[in-house]
């Protein structure tokens, strides 16, 4: 193969070898010849230059050593590597070490333009068009001015250096020295050896580069995430364990090849049956497993782990399991102050509400009695003195018994009827949810299981909020009250809602406490009626005010089983009527008046 | 020689304690003028007679402390008997801090009453004037 045949008469591309990938990779016949040539095989050339790689020499210092070897090689030539960049568009680096350096630093950055070239009969390809030698002039406009090369040499042949897959990733370029005219020929077969083992190295340190890279970003990213990854081909119990994996587990790396039993030995040991089923699960079969568990480290310390891993099966069947590590610890501390700081925030807020509600309640229910008890002390003394003023005493406990009458309860009753109550449409739904969601803290501490029964599409009611979540409140607190000395069987309470009849909504809670005494039943809504050792007996009735208030009905009933369910039942706001207008007319009512204006104004326009 | 009846006021705007207080004051040997409002009592000419007031906290407009110093800063030294619905302790101390005699939560005794009449007398006799008794 001569480089004169090339059909184009510039000197910049001479000849055109077959890519390294078109050409048949044990090509005895070159590798003879070339060794004939060269007197050191070119295989142990190739040798040479993976030592070199394997050493972690850079490329450029390698690529060096490789013209160096092929100018010491074939005398009377000077050969240089010019690198490519990723887009094979321009020349990244030149190395040339039988050249003048000024001549490879102005070829550093050049654009290289590729031409097409008939090669021989059968192959068309591309050779680079490179302004290697300004001796030619057939180069295309716009190709900038051509570089002269240096003198005393000229450009032989220029080789394309393709990867595997074709892409472009350098030129070998051979001069030939005009000091040594007698040699003549320099065999294209040595060069595409050189070209061969230029690209093996130049694509073996992108892909060193690449893994490194990859390598690198993967423990960047396995940083930033807490991540830490692994592999357990089942068949051999073979565990990859990275190196964070093995910091996560506080295990030496060095010590011993990491085994189930050694990962097993730092499973906190309420996690480790679930641990042990899991693996014999994943033995079983391919199937995705993902779970959480906890590590207790020799120190004693907690870590929590959230696992997730793939299985596959290769082309021989076996099976392996790619998974990732995440250390949660900081995210479950995390969730475990804030649901902490949420059941404290939760009793806050219900001391509050209650607290402002007892002392609303207090305030009223001392008010009249203060009158009632200062009225008693009046008649006493009345009675005691000489003779005693019956007739004061008789007016002043006839007051007593008026003030004790309009005392109380109907005081309360105004209470929850004054300015400060608001009315808003209310989701008894969601008014009964937050309600739960604030006794969370109270329900688990009484270890009451709670169950919610709420219809969907609830139609809103018409109230104030914090009122009936006040009496949803008293309602689950008392309850819980009356399951508290319960330990024969479990604490339930169902909340309840669902449509009641005549357009009223219904909302119950239901427990398995100590139930009341049916003959007690009329008692317990009045006030300061209590059976429980502590309390002031005013939660029902402050309850019943209140419902009342919002024009329904508040009662109780004693469970088929054990405990008792306590009701309201409250008017629901009139639907399609948003303009405040309030009462029992249908929609169709209001329609039907609505379209009696209607004609109404079109009577009076005629 | 008769003993003038020394003047107890009230200030409640709690009609029940209005009615009932009066009467028991009465039987206990006092005089005594009930008032709704502070600023009744102040509009009044009892301000002057006035040898014990009887105080509640709160009340809508002028509030017992407020009374209480407007009462300081006219230089009227009326011994004061605070009386609230709202029994917290800490309104207590800050009241009798403030220069109060007593504090009561309603309801309240005859004979706490008793005491802390007692106690805004022996206040009051230091701060009497001579020639009071006639």
């Amino acid at each position: 193969m001569k480089c004169s045949t090339v059909s184009c008469a510039s000197e910049l591309h001479i000849g055109l070898l077959p890519p390294r990938h078109r050409e048949p990779r044990n090509n005895a016949a070159a590798v003879d010849r070339a060794a004939t040539w060269v007197g050191l095989g070119i295989a142990e050339i190739g040798a040479m230059v993976g030592g070199l790689i394997r050493q972690g020499r850079p490329l450029p210092v390698v690529l060096t050593t490789l013209c160096q070897l092929f100018d010491a090689t074939v005398k009377g030539y000077a050969s240089s590597v010019l690198l490519l960049d990723r887009t094979g568009a321009s020349v990244r680096n030149a190395t040339g070490p039988g050249l003048p350096t000024s001549y490879m630093t102005q070829l550093e950055g050049r654009r290289v333009s590729w031409i097409e070239t008939v090669f021989g009969a059968t192959i068309n390809a591309k050779t680079p068009m490179i302004v290697l030698d300004g001796a030619s002039d057939t180069l295309p406009e716009g190709q900038g001015a051509a570089i002269a090369a240096p003198p005393g040499v000229r450009l032989h042949e220029a080789s394309r250096i393709l990867s595997l897959t074709g892409e472009p990733l350098g030129v070998f370029a051979v001069y030939q020295r005009e000091s040594h005219p007698e040699v003549t020929c320099c065999h294209s077969a040595l060069i595409s050896q050189f070209t061969h083992v230029a690209s093996a190295a130049i694509e073996r340190m992108r892909c060193d580069e690449a893994l490194k890279r990859s390598a690198a970003l993967l423990e960047r990213t396995q940083q930033l995430s807490s991540t830490c990854c692994f592999s357990w081909r089942v068949e051999t119990d073979d565990i990859s364990w990275s190196k964070e994996l093995c910091q996560l587990f506080e295990l030496d790396p060095a010590d011993e090849p990491v085994t189930i039993e050694l990962i097993g030995a730092r499973i906190h040991p309420e996690d480790f049956p679930s641990f042990r089923e899991m693996i014999e699960r994943a033995r079983r079969g391919v199937s995705d497993f993902e779970f959480e568990h906890r590590l207790r480290l020799p120190d004693n310390s907690l870590k929590y782990l959230r696992v997730v891993a793939h299985g596959t099966r290769d082309q021989q069947g076996q099976l392996e399991y790619t998974g990732a590590v995440q250390d949660v610890t900081h995210r479950r501390h995390t969730e475990e102050a804030l649901a902490k700081l949420r059941a404290e925030l939760a009793l806050a807020a219900r001391a509050t509400s209650l607290g402002v509600l007892t002392a609303a309640i207090a305030h009223e229910v001392n008010q009249p009695l203060a009158g009632i008890v200062t009225n008693a002390s009046t008649c006493r003394r009345m009675l005691a003195v000489d003779p005693p003023d019956v007739e004061g005493a008789r007016e002043t406990a006839r007051r007593t018994i008026r003030d004790a009458e309009r005392a109380i309860v109907k005081r309360l009753r105004t209470l929850f009827c004054k300015k400060g109550a608001t009315s808003e449409s209310v989701d008894l739904n969601e008014a009964a949810r937050e309600v739960v969601a604030l006794s969370l803290g109270e329900l688990e501490r009484n270890k009451v299981i709670v169950r919610t029964e709420l219809a969907g599409e609830l139609l809103p009611v018409q109230g104030d909020r914090v009122q009936l979540q006040q009496v949803i409140l008293n309602l689950l607190l008392n309850a819980l009250d009356a399951m508290s000395g319960i330990d024969d069987r479990p604490r339930q309470l169902v909340i309840r809602t669902e449509r009641d009849d005549e357009d009223r909504v219904r909302l119950s809670v239901r427990d398995t406490g100590v139930g009341f005494e049916p003959q007690g039943v009329d008692r317990l809504f009045d006030a300061f009626y209590t059976t429980k050792g502590s309390g002031m007996g005013i939660g029902l009735a402050v309850s019943r005010s209140i419902i009342e208030s919002h024009k329904g009905r508040l009662w109780a009933t004693p469970n088929d089983g054990l405990g008792a369910t306590f009701s309201f039942s409250i008017p629901c706001r009139p639907q399609e009527v948003t303009t405040g207008v309030t009462g029992a007319r249908s929609p169709g009512a209001i329609r039907a008046s609505a379209l009696t204006n209607a004609e109404e104004r079109h009577v009076r326009s005629v | 020689m008769r003993v003038k009846r020394p003047l107890v006021s009230v200030v409640d705007d709690d009609e029940s304690v209005r009615e009932s207080l009066p009467d028991l004051l009465r039987e206990l040997g006092y005089s005594v003028r009930a008032f709704s409002s502070a600023e009744e009592f102040l509009a009044s000419d009892s301000v002057r007679e006035t040898r014990c007031l009887i105080l509640d906290i709160a009340m809508p407009g002028m509030a017992g402390p407020d009374l209480q110093q407007e009462l300081t800063s006219r230089g009227q030294e009326i011994p004061i008997v605070f009386i609230t619905a709202q029994a917290d302790e800490t309104v207590r101390a800050r009241s009798i801090e403030q220069g109060a005699v007593e504090c009561l939560f309603k309801p309240f005794s005859d004979t706490a009453l008793c005491e802390a009449l007692n106690a805004a007398f022996r206040v009051s006799s230091a701060i009497q004037r001579p020639g009071e008794i006639t």
